[in-house]
C-alpha cells in the first residue's frame, strides 16, 4: 500500500504532470462556478487537453477537473443564487440567505472547506476499500435503488414544516414533470401534448437554473430593495476576507461533516446515483437529525456543510466502480473512461490488480486537488463577488444571458431555453401560490430514477409490492423514511398528547 | 383571489392531462400482456390522482383562510389585471419569453444584444448610449468566452442574413 502510495506521488509530481493538475483545478473550478456547465460538461471540456498526455496522467488531470468543478458550483449558489452545477442546488438554500445577511464570505468558506473534507474521505475510502465497496455497491438491487431515492424524497415534509401541503404539492409536481417523455422501462410516450421534442424528457439543468436564476431576476426587478453596489461590497467584496466560521461553528458541524462524507460517498458508488442525489440526500438527512430543522433554508451553515461535503465525497465514490471494475458511476465517470478507452486502456476487474498506478495516481491527484482547490476557488470567488459590485441594469440582464447559455450549452436545443423560461415563470407563480421551489427540483431530480428503480423491484418481484421491501437493506431504508415522512405530522399530536399529560401529572 | 385562480387552473389542467394525455403511444402487447410489468401510464396516473386528491385540499384550505376577507373577490382580481399587464414583472417575464422564442431564428448575437439592451432599460438604465454600448461589448464577450474560448456552439440563427453575420464573424475571430 505504502509503495502504492509513493508511485502516485511520483507520478503526480512529475512537474508537467503537477503543472496540468494546478491548471485542472482552475479550469474544474472556473467551469463548475457557470451556470449550466456541469460537472460532466466540464470534464468533456478537459478531453483535449489530454490527447497528449499518458494514461495515468490523462486521469490525473480529469480527476482534478472532476472535483474542482463540483466545489465551483457552490461560488455561484452563495452569490447569486444561481447553482454553478446542479449538485449545488441544495447549497442555495442556505448559501444564498447567508450572502445576503452579509456572510458570503462565511458561507464560502464552509463551503469549500467541507467540500475538501467530504473530497478526502471519499479519497480515502477509495484508496482503501475500492474493492470492497465496489461488491457492496453491486449486490444493491433495484428496490435498495429506490429505497434510497425514496429516502432523497423524505425530505419532502421537512422542507417548508409550516407548508407541508403545499411543499408536498411542489415535489409530486416535480415527480410527474420527470414523468413526461418516454417510460423508463418500455419507451412509450407520457404527457408531450404532441410535442417531439419532449419526447427525450425535461431536462434537469434548465428547469434548476429557470427557477433559481430567472425567477430570481424577475424577482428583483420589481423590487424595491433590490441589490445596490452598497448591498453587494457588504454580502460580497469585503466581507469575503473577514468573516470565516469560528472554531465554535466548525465544532457544531463536525458531525454533519462526518456523516454527509460518509453517506456521499456511498451514493457516489451506487451506478446512476451520483453528486446531485448525494447531496440532496444529505441534505434531507441533516434537516431530519438537526436539533433545530426549522432553521434550514434560513441561512445556517449546517445546510451548506451537508450539501458540499455530500456532493465532493460522492466524487470518490464515484470513481471506485470506475477504477475497480471498467463500470462509470456516473455522466462525469463515463467521460473520464472514454478518455481512457481512447487511450487504449483495457478497463476492467484486471486494471487495479495489473496496473495499480491508476488507483494511487487518482488518490493522490484526488488529495492534491482537494486541498489546493480551497485556495483557488476562494481566489476565483473573490473575482466573482466582485461582479456584485456592477449595477443590477448590467447584472441582471447578463445573469439571464448566462443562465440562456448555460441552459442551451447542455444539449445544444433551444428548446432547453423555451424551458428554462418557463421554469422562470414558474417559479414567480410558485410564489405567488405559496409552492416551493425546492421541492419541485427535487422530485425533477429524482423522478426518473425511483419510478425507473420502482418498475424494475416490480417486474423483478413478479409484482409483489412487499417482497421489494423484505430484503434488509431496502426495507430498513424504507421504514426509516416512512418514520421521517409522518414524523412532522404524528410528532406535533405526541408533543401535545405528553404535554398535557405533563401537566395532569 | 390570484392564489385560488392558479390552483383551480392547475387542478383543471392535471384532469385534462389525466383523461387525454398519460399514455400518447400504444403499449406494446407483450408489456400489456406481462402481468408483473408495471404498466408505462400507472407511475404518472398515481402522481395525477394525487396531486388532484392533494391541490383540492389545498383550495379547500384557501378558501377557508381567506372568506369574508374584503380583497378576497372576483372584481378585485379583475381591477389588478391590467396594472399588472403595465407592471415590470410582466415586461420582464415578456422579454425573458420573447429571447428564449428569437434565439433560433434570430441567433445568439441578435438576443443577446436585444435582452441586454431592453432589460437594463427595464431595470431603469437611462443612459441609452452607454447602454448600447455595454451591451455590445458583453455580447461580443461572452460570445468569445462560450463561442470561442469554450467552443459552445451557438445558435447562428435561422435567417440568412443573420446567419451570414454570425459565419462571418466566426470567421475573423481565432
Amino acid at each position: 500500500m505504502f509503495q502504492m502510495l509513493l508511485d502516485g506521488l511520483a507520478v503526480v509530481f512529475q512537474p508537467g504532470t503537477f503543472l496540468m493538475t494546478l491548471l485542472a483545478i482552475v479550469m474544474g473550478t472556473v467551469f463548475g462556478a457557470l451556470p449550466g456547465v456541469s460537472a460532466t460538461m466540464a470534464v468533456a471540456l478537459g478531453l483535449p487537453f489530454t490527447y497528449s498526455m499518458d494514461p495515468v496522467s490523462a486521469i490525473v488531470f480529469l480527476v482534478a477537473i472532476y472535483c474542482s468543478s463540483i466545489t465551483g458550483g457552490s461560488i455561484a449558489a452563495i452569490l447569486f443564487k444561481i447553482p454553478g452545477v446542479p449538485s449545488s442546488a441544495p447549497t442555495t438554500f442556505d448559501g444564498y440567505p447567508m450572502a445576503q445577511r452579509g456572510e458570503a464570505g462565511k458561507a464560502l468558506g464552509v463551503a469549500l472547506v467541507c467540500s475538501a473534507i467530504g473530497g478526502l474521505v471519499s479519497a480515502l475510502a477509495m484508496f482503501f476499500l475500492s474493492p470492497q465497496l465496489t461488491q457492496a455497491a453491486l449486490s444493491f438491487g433495484p428496490s435498495e435503488m429506490f429505497a434510497i431515492t425514496f429516502m432523497g424524497l423524505s425530505i419532502l415534509t421537512s422542507l417548508d414544516a409550516d407548508n407541508i401541503l403545499r411543499t408536498t404539492i411542489s415535489g409530486v409536481l416535480g415527480l410527474l414533470l420527470a414523468t413526461v417523455g418516454q417510460d423508463p422501462m418500455y419507451g412509450v410516450q407520457r404527457l408531450t401534448f404532441g410535442s417531439n421534442q419532449l419526447l427525450s424528457g425535461i431536462e434537469m439543468i434548465p428547469v434548476l437554473i429557470g427557477i433559481f436564476a430567472i425567477t430570481e431576476v424577475l424577482q428583483q426587478t420589481v423590487s424595491d430593495d433590490r441589490l445596490t453596489a452598497e448591498d453587494a461590497e457588504k454580502a460580497g467584496a469585503s466581507s469575503l476576507d473577514t468573516t470565516m466560521p469560528t472554531i465554535k461553528e466548525w465544532l457544531s458541524i463536525k458531525w454533519v461533516i462526518l456523516r454527509c462524507s460518509i453517506l456521499g460517498t456511498i451514493v457516489g458508488i451506487l451506478p446512476g446515483a451520483g453528486a446531485t442525489i448525494a447531496s440532496f440526500l444529505c441534505y434531507s438527512t441533516e434537516t431530519k437529525l438537526s436539533k433545530y430543522p426549522e432553521k434550514f433554508g434560513t441561512g445556517i451553515i449546517d445546510g451548506i456543510a451537508a450539501s458540499e461535503t455530500a456532493n465532493n465525497a460522492a466524487t470518490g465514490g464515484a470513481m471506485v466502480p470506475l477504477l475497480s471494475l471498467g463500470i462509470p458511476g456516473g455522466n462525469a465517470a463515463a467521460v473520464m473512461m472514454s478518455a481512457l478507452v481512447l487511450k487504449g486502456v483495457q478497463l476492467g476487474p484486471l486494471l487495479l490488480i495489473n496496473q495499480p498506478q491508476y488507483l494511487s495516481a487518482t488518490f493522490v491527484s484526488m488529495i492534491i486537488t482537494n486541498i489546493v482547490m480551497v485556495f483557488v476557488a476562494m481566489a476565483i470567488a473573490k473575482a466573482f463577488a466582485k461582479i456584485l459590485s456592477v449595477p443590477y441594469s448590467i447584472l441582471g440582464p447578463v445573469i439571464i444571458m448566462l443562465a440562456t447559455i448555460g441552459s442551451y450549452a447542455t444539449n445544444m436545443s433551444t428548446m432547453d431555453v423555451k424551458i428554462m423560461a418557463i421554469a422562470g415563470i414558474m417559479g414567480i407563480l410558485f410564489r405567488v401560490m405559496h409552492f416551493n421551489s425546492a421541492a419541485l427540483i427535487l422530485g425533477l431530480v429524482l423522478g426518473s430514477i425511483c419510478e425507473g428503480n420502482f418498475s424494475r423491484a416490480y417486474t423483478i418481484y413478479r409484482a409483489d409490492v412487499g417482497a421489494m421491501f423484505m430484503r434488509p437493506v431496502a426495507g430498513v431504508i424504507m421504514v426509516v423514511c416512512i418514520v421521517a415522512l409522518i414524523s412532522p405530522f404524528v410528532g406535533p399530536v405526541l408533543k401535545k398528547k405528553f404535554g398535557k399529560n405533563k401537566e395532569k401529572a | 383571489m390570484f392564489e385560488l385562480i392558479l390552483n383551480v387552473l392547475l387542478f383543471l389542467f392535471l384532469v385534462y392531462a389525466a383523461i387525454f394525455n398519460v399514455l400518447e403511444a400504444p403499449v406494446p402487447d407483450k408489456v400489456e400482456r406481462n402481468p408483473y410489468a408495471l404498466q408505462p401510464g400507472v407511475w404518472p396516473t398515481v402522481l395525477i390522482v394525487m396531486l388532484l386528491v392533494l391541490i383540492g385540499f389545498n383550495i379547500v384550505k384557501i378558501l377557508k383562510e381567506k372568506k369574508g376577507k374584503d380583497d378576497f373577490c372576483f372584481s378585485s382580481f379583475l381591477k389588478g389585471i391590467p396594472a399588472f399587464f403595465k407592471g415590470k414583472l410582466f415586461v420582464g417575464m415578456l422579454l425573458v419569453v420573447i429571447a428564449s422564442v428569437i434565439l433560433e431564428p434570430l441567433g445568439y448575437m441578435v438576443t443577446c444584444f436585444f435582452l441586454l439592451f431592453t432589460y437594463a432599460i427595464l431595470l431603469g438604465d437611462k443612459n441609452i448610449v452607454r447602454n448600447i454600448i455595454v451591451s455590445l461589448a458583453l455580447t461580443l464577450f461572452l460570445y468569445l468566452f462560450f463561442g470561442v474560448l469554450l467552443k459552445v456552439n451557438l445558435p447562428r440563427g435561422t435567417v440568412p442574413a443573420l446567419r451570414n453575420f454570425a459565419l462571418w464573424l466566426e470567421s475573423i475571430l481565432p
